[in-house]
């Protein structure tokens, strides 16, 4: 058993108050982003496109929101990425479950594609809090 | 007098406990009724319905590809209730399923030994049990699936556990499915705290909610788009969807659990699919298995 002192107790407060107020921030700042302005890889550059989609795919990640994608999850286009730009490379490999490769696409759209799905999956999720209830019968949803 | 005090008091709190087990299953049930309602309209005559349920479909389809006028009970056989072309073709594999052996050895599984001289039949002495998951364990505060129970069985009697989605752990429900229709049972999941009514809201916002890349949520496809063709297949009905499971399916020709298959469907809306013994999961199954309530168990079965 662990003993909580009063100082372990306010340290372990704040932590928890510092993962709560983090998400809800950034809960409301992705609310009102652009994807297309933001994930522009010509206008913000590669790395800043690809820092984005990290940020944020570790919430939805967190909220189990991460999208998905010709069998490649957000997280596995941003660390292809990074591996095609370490390596010099021009392209980055679709994978499938087992490993093989299925396709390519060039760095610059799996960047996109990742900041724009992890910014989305936020995003989408907000929006639904309040649309779920239009398509449910018996409670929005008018036929 | 004691024994009568005593006796009057035991009958007032077991009113009293099945008045509130009435009262947390409300907003369930009223959902279940508005649901049987919603499809019942939708496939009367799909024909004469067209502008409000089935705007893109030819007239063709509409002409010859349903039978009509359907009723609660025969959504029990998913999308073959309604769709003509494949329920010809599901009576024919039904003739010789391909899921037989499965049973088969399911029942071989529920009799064999673990290494400490028990078996299954320890921790499930009633074999027709389909009907009865997922169950909300008061104790632990969490919606417990058929396959979890399996594995709690396995592991509290030293032994491995079993993946969630195919092989043993398929064959086993399938003996379990399999003996409820033999008993004739029907769909009987319970939501009797408000613990369990929370388990069950949280997995109805899940199954209603847009997700994925595609932002379509389960009630895109098997609510609203019931009947509607995907290429060249009608998509099934949520009425119904979990009394047949797991199911034998072509495309993976093999048996799979119901966790399986969901994790399947949030795949294609683009999603990474949360994990079998996950709370989201769980809870999404409780959902889709309440709203099948009274309606007999029919696994496992065949699918494309």
């Amino acid at each position: 058993m662990i003993k909580l002192t009063g100082k372990k107790f306010a340290k372990l407060t704040l932590a928890t108050m510092t993962v709560f107020s983090l998400s809800s921030l950034m809960a409301s700042e992705v609310s009102s982003m652009d994807v297309r302005k933001v994930c522009d890889v010509n206008k913000n550059g590669i790395q800043s496109v690809l820092n984005m989609a990290s940020k944020y795919n570790k919430i939805a990640k967190k909220e189990g929101l991460e999208f998905m994608r010709l069998g490649m999850k957000t997280s596995q286009y941003i660390s292809g990425t990074q591996k095609s730009i370490k390596n010099g490379l021009a392209t980055v490999d679709i994978l499938n479950k087992k490993k093989k490769k299925t396709g390519t696409v060039t760095t610059q759209y799996a960047a996109w594609r990742a900041c724009s799905f992890a910014i989305t999956a936020l995003q989408q999720a907000k929006d639904a809090k309040t649309t779920w209830r239009l398509a449910t019968p018996g409670d929005g949803y008018v036929y | 007098m004691l024994l009568k005090v005593v006796k009057t008091i035991t009958l007032l709190m077991l009113t009293s406990s099945v008045i509130n087990a009435a009262e947390f299953n409300t907003q369930a049930e009223k959902d279940r009724l508005a649901l049987i309602k919603y499809f019942e309209a939708k496939f009367e005559d799909p024909e004469k319905n067209r502008n409000t349920f089935f705007p893109y479909s030819t007239d063709e389809e509409l002409k010859n590809g349903f039978i009509t006028g359907l009723k609660h009970q025969d959504f029990a056989k998913g999308n073959y209730a309604f769709n003509k072309d494949g329920r010809a073709q599901y009576d024919e594999i039904k003739e010789m399923p391909p899921y037989e052996d499965a049973i088969e050895e399911g029942e071989a599984l529920y009799s064999k030994k673990f290494k400490n001289g028990k078996s299954f039949a320890s921790c499930f002495p009633d074999t027709s049990i389909g009907g009865l998951y997922p169950i909300f364990d008061e104790s632990r505060k969490q919606v417990v699936t058929i396959g979890q129970s399996i594995n709690e069985c396995l592991t509290s009697n030293g032994e491995k556990k079993w993946k969630m989605s195919k092989g043993n752990m398929a064959k086993l429900q399938a003996y379990f499915a399999y003996e409820t229709m033999e008993a004739e049972k029907k769909v009987d999941i319970k939501i009797e705290s408000s613990d369990a009514a929370a388990a069950y809201q949280r997995g109805k916002e899940y199954y209603y909610t847009q997700r994925g890349y595609l932002k379509v949520s389960c009630a895109s496809c098997h609510v609203q788009g019931a009947g509607q063709r995907v290429r060249n297949e009608k998509m099934s009905q949520l009425l119904g969807q979990t009394t047949h499971f797991p199911v034998y399916r072509l495309k993976w020709a093999g048996l799979g659990t119901l966790e399986r298959r969901m994790g399947g469907c949030i795949k294609d809306e683009g999603q990474v699919p949360p994990k079998s013994t996950s709370d989201d999961m769980k809870e999404l199954l409780y959902f889709m298995s309440y709203m099948s309530n009274d309606m007999p168990v029919d696994g496992p079965d065949i699918r494309k």
